[in-house]
């Protein structure tokens, strides 16, 4: 049972390397009262609330890519895989899935998707949820559910993936993920745009227009990111503001936004295949303590999933 | 008595009992399938709905929420259980143009939103062929897709937020999540009126394209337009639509009032479609005639202007209707497969009909993979009825083999629900019927749809008498 005091010891590791094995250490834990805090490469250990954990089981045995059909742009992993290798598996195909979350590749997929981490190109090329198109995982009460599928439309039954995504692993563990992949844009450029404070609207309204960027990221006063790429937030004129820009597309898509941005402001090329990374590392909102809604609806769902609180106890509050 | 309660929220005009008169309510557009309701009610406000689903909560009366009765699975069908029509609520409540968002009431049909925010350079992006019938409640209920859901994505894309009533009487605002919550909107959309029943919804809309561009590629093998979609697809070009239609198809479009001047003597037609900003929308639409004609194309067509465009779409999206010239009735299916083996159930489906002696016109979402399988028959005619079966049956089974699915847009209803257990463990279907009891722990939002039954472990006990934990040796246990 639960560790008492006088014996200190190291919270038991596991490392399960199937949904089966997660499956039957769920429930013995569910019988044995334990409880499990579960993380893949372990980036989001604190996400503001302590959990209250007697074991801890990592998804990293689960890992690489069991599926790949480039024509089909639809990939299947292991949660466990990290961001690097979906994106170096997916690079080599000229393909992406542009999950690419604010933080580091040494993450994982089944965390990002777990946490719903979105990134600097969700806004255009899709919001987690919206790239996962099925994911196996083991609720609370060790039931290995296969959600959705590999195929890029269904809606055959109750879309238990989208309840999983987001959910911080506290209705269920992600153990699978079937993805949907984009072609990388044939050309794709990156910029530092420099305009007038007061031409903010129309860059504003360029980002929402037909040309619209892969990313458009303002360089606020007081960022700090901008200077890991040797930029200076914010030009010596306090008149002027700057941005970060990723133009992608097809040659004369990606030459005419550029023309367009031109008239907007000066503009600086960079290397983006240095620079995202380093935004995506350095840039990230500030992470705030879950504020989670526990309305009834939400409680009755953790309930029924996971009434022993195997799963995460206390990350998402005191549920 | 429930009618006369039901009478005193909406009006005696609104409430139907008398079986002639809802023999209207009696099908929806599955045929073959056919069930009457008890009892039909119509609330016409927001306030209404919700005082009718008390009353239905305090007199534990289970219910089939309907919109337009469009919907192509039986989802809608009210099998001596109570009706609830919600196409009275018709309200464009609110415009955010700045969001570029609408909130609208469920009985809004989806082509009068999209005419609604045209003034504005706007449109509701996903585009059902029922689009001038079906409402954005139904649309909601099966997460309803569309040609164009290609590349804009289904109907739960462009769910910002929705106002639920859950079957016990209870009003909740769901959202995403959006890093606060679980995806409880994301939950709710697809499923089918087992969940609640939406009272607005706020939906994201779609600036209209700078431009567009339409083509007709015109093939004398149907192998060879669905090469042609692979080859599309794995180029990386993301068309707006690509939609296949086959020679029986394009014979009973060419018949009927909606001829679209596709070639009569063609083995299979792509529609395609980009559009965008007007900067590399030409060098786009190039590339998909060159891919084409590297299939096989013998001719690829580019729409000179909206008016030939739009003809090219009626053909497309009245196939259906074109078709009530073939037979009386008409099944259309619902499939998905990995666009790479398109051409390859293509033939299978082929192959299926002619050994069942069915007729099958295909007309579908090439670009997703999204089969549509269409036999004209008489539903009248039982022996006729259980060939027609037996095929559907074969092909679905088949699409599940090829690591597809039973359904990509239609929805589960009554009509898939044999299939479910082909497509899905035993567990997940538990964990399914786990889901729906969250939202209806009564049990009596749209009974005996989507998940069958029999999957649901706990189900089988007394909904009183369920264990809140159940252990290892339990789960074992298959009843």
């Amino acid at each position: 049972m639960m560790a008492t005091a006088e014996t200190p010891r190291p919270a038991p590791h596991h490392a399960p390397a199937s949904a089966e094995a997660l499956a039957a250490l769920v429930r013995t834990a569910g019988h044995e009262g334990r409880r499990l805090r579960i993380h893949g490469a372990g980036g989001w250990l604190d996400a503001g609330h302590p959990v209250d954990a007697t074991d801890v089981v990592t998804t990293m045995a689960m890992t690489g890519i069991t599926a790949y059909t480039p024509a089909d742009l639809t990939l299947s992993c292991g949660a466990g895989t990290t961001l690097a290798e979906l994106d170096a598996a997916t690079r080599a195909q000229g393909q992406w899935c542009p999950l690419l979350p604010w933080g580091d590749d040494a993450g994982t997929v089944g965390a990002t998707a777990a946490t719903a981490t979105a990134g600097p190109f969700a806004a255009r090329l899709g919001q987690p949820s919206a790239l996962v198109l099925g994911l196996e995982c083991v609720d609370g009460t060790g039931r290995v559910i296969q959600a959705g599928g590999r195929v890029v439309k269904n809606v055959a039954g109750f879309d238990l993936t989208r309840l999983m995504i987001g959910a911080w692993g506290t209705v269920g563990i992600i153990t699978q993920l079937h993805l949907r992949l984009r072609a990388r844009p044939p050309v794709d450029r990156t910029f530092v745009l420099s305009a007038a404070a007061a031409a903010t609207a129309e860059v504003t309204t360029f980002a929402r227009g037909p040309s619209a960027p892969l990313a458009l990221l303002a360089m606020d006063r007081d960022a700090t990111w901008p200077s890991t790429l040797g930029v200076r937030p914010t030009p010596m004129d306090p008149s002027m503001r700057r941005w970060l820009v990723r133009v992608g597309g097809n040659a004369p898509f990606v030459s005419a936004a550029v023309d367009a941005l031109a008239r907007l402001g000066r503009l600086e090329e960079m290397d983006g295949a240095t620079a995202w990374p380093l935004v995506r590392r350095h840039a990230a909102p500030r992470a705030t303590p879950h504020q989670w809604r526990w309305d009834p609806l939400s409680l009755r769902l953790r309930d029924r999933f996971d009434p022993q609180r195997v799963l995460n106890p206390g990350l998402l509050g005191t549920v | 008595m429930l009618a006369a309660a039901l009478e005193r929220i909406v009006g005696v005009s609104h409430v139907l009992t008398r079986p002639p008169a809802l023999l209207v309510y009696r099908s929806d557009g599955l045929p073959g399938h056919r069930a009457l309701p008890s009892l039909a009610v119509f609330p016409g406000t927001r306030d209404e709905v919700i005082r009718v689903m008390r009353v239905l909560a305090e007199t534990g009366t289970p219910f089939v929420a309907r919109g337009a009765g469009t919907g192509l699975s039986g989802g809608a069908l009210a099998d001596g259980v109570v009706l609830l029509g919600l196409h009275r609520l018709k309200g464009i409540l609110a415009l955010d143009l700045d969001a570029r968002t609408a909130t609208v009431e469920p009985g809004v049909v989806n082509a009068t939103l999209s005419r609604a925010v045209a003034p504005h350079g706007l449109h509701y992006a996903p585009d059902p062929s029922s689009q001038s019938a079906c409402t954005i409640g139904g649309n909601i209920a099966e997460n309803a897709g569309g040609p164009h859901c290609l590349k804009y994505g289904v109907t739960l894309d462009h769910v910002v937020r929705a106002t639920v009533v859950l079957p016990d009487g209870e009003v909740m605002t769901l959202d995403r999540g959006e890093g606060t919550g679980y995806d409880l909107l994301g939950a709710f959309v697809g499923s089918e009126g087992c969940f609640g029943v939406v009272l607005d919804v706020t939906v994201r809309l779609t600036p209209i394209p700078e431009a567009v561009i339409t083509l007709l590629a015109d093939f004398t093998a149907v192998r060879a337009a669905a090469d042609a979609t692979s080859r599309i697809i794995a180029a990386g070009i993301l068309p707006a639509a690509l939609e296949l239609m086959d020679q029986a198809t394009i014979e009973a479009v060419e018949s009927s009032v909606y001829a679209a001047g596709y070639p009569r003597d063609a083995a299979a037609v792509l529609l395609a479609e980009v559009d965008g900003a007007v900067a590399g929308l030409e060098e786009d639409a190039a590339a998909i005639e060159r891919l084409c004609r590297e299939a096989g194309a013998r001719a690829v067509r580019v729409a000179r202007d909206a008016s030939e465009r739009a003809r090219l779409w009626q053909g497309r999206k009245k196939a259906f209707g074109a078709m009530g010239r073939v037979a009386p009735h008409l099944v259309v299916q619902d499939a998905v497969v990995p666009r790479t083996r398109l051409a390859d159930l293509l033939e299978e489906i082929q192959a299926i009909g002619a050994r069942h002696q069915i007729r099958v016109c295909n007309v579908f979402h090439a670009g997703d993979g999204n089969l549509h399988p269409n036999i004209p028959y008489d539903a009248e005619d039982p022996e006729a009825s259980a060939r027609v079966a037996q095929a559907m049956s074969e092909i679905m089974h088949r699409c599940i083999a090829v690591g597809g699915t039973i359904t990509g847009e239609h929805g589960v209803g009554l009509d898939k629900l044999d299939y479910m257990p082909s497509l899905f463990s035993g567990e997940t279907l538990d964990a399914m019927c786990t889901l729906r009891d969250v939202f209806d722990p009564a049990r009596r939002a749209n009974p005996g749809k989507v998940v069958p039954v029999r999957s649901c472990r706990e189900w089988l006990v007394a909904p009183a008498a369920r264990p809140t934990a159940p252990t290892p040796a339990r789960l074992e246990a298959r009843p």
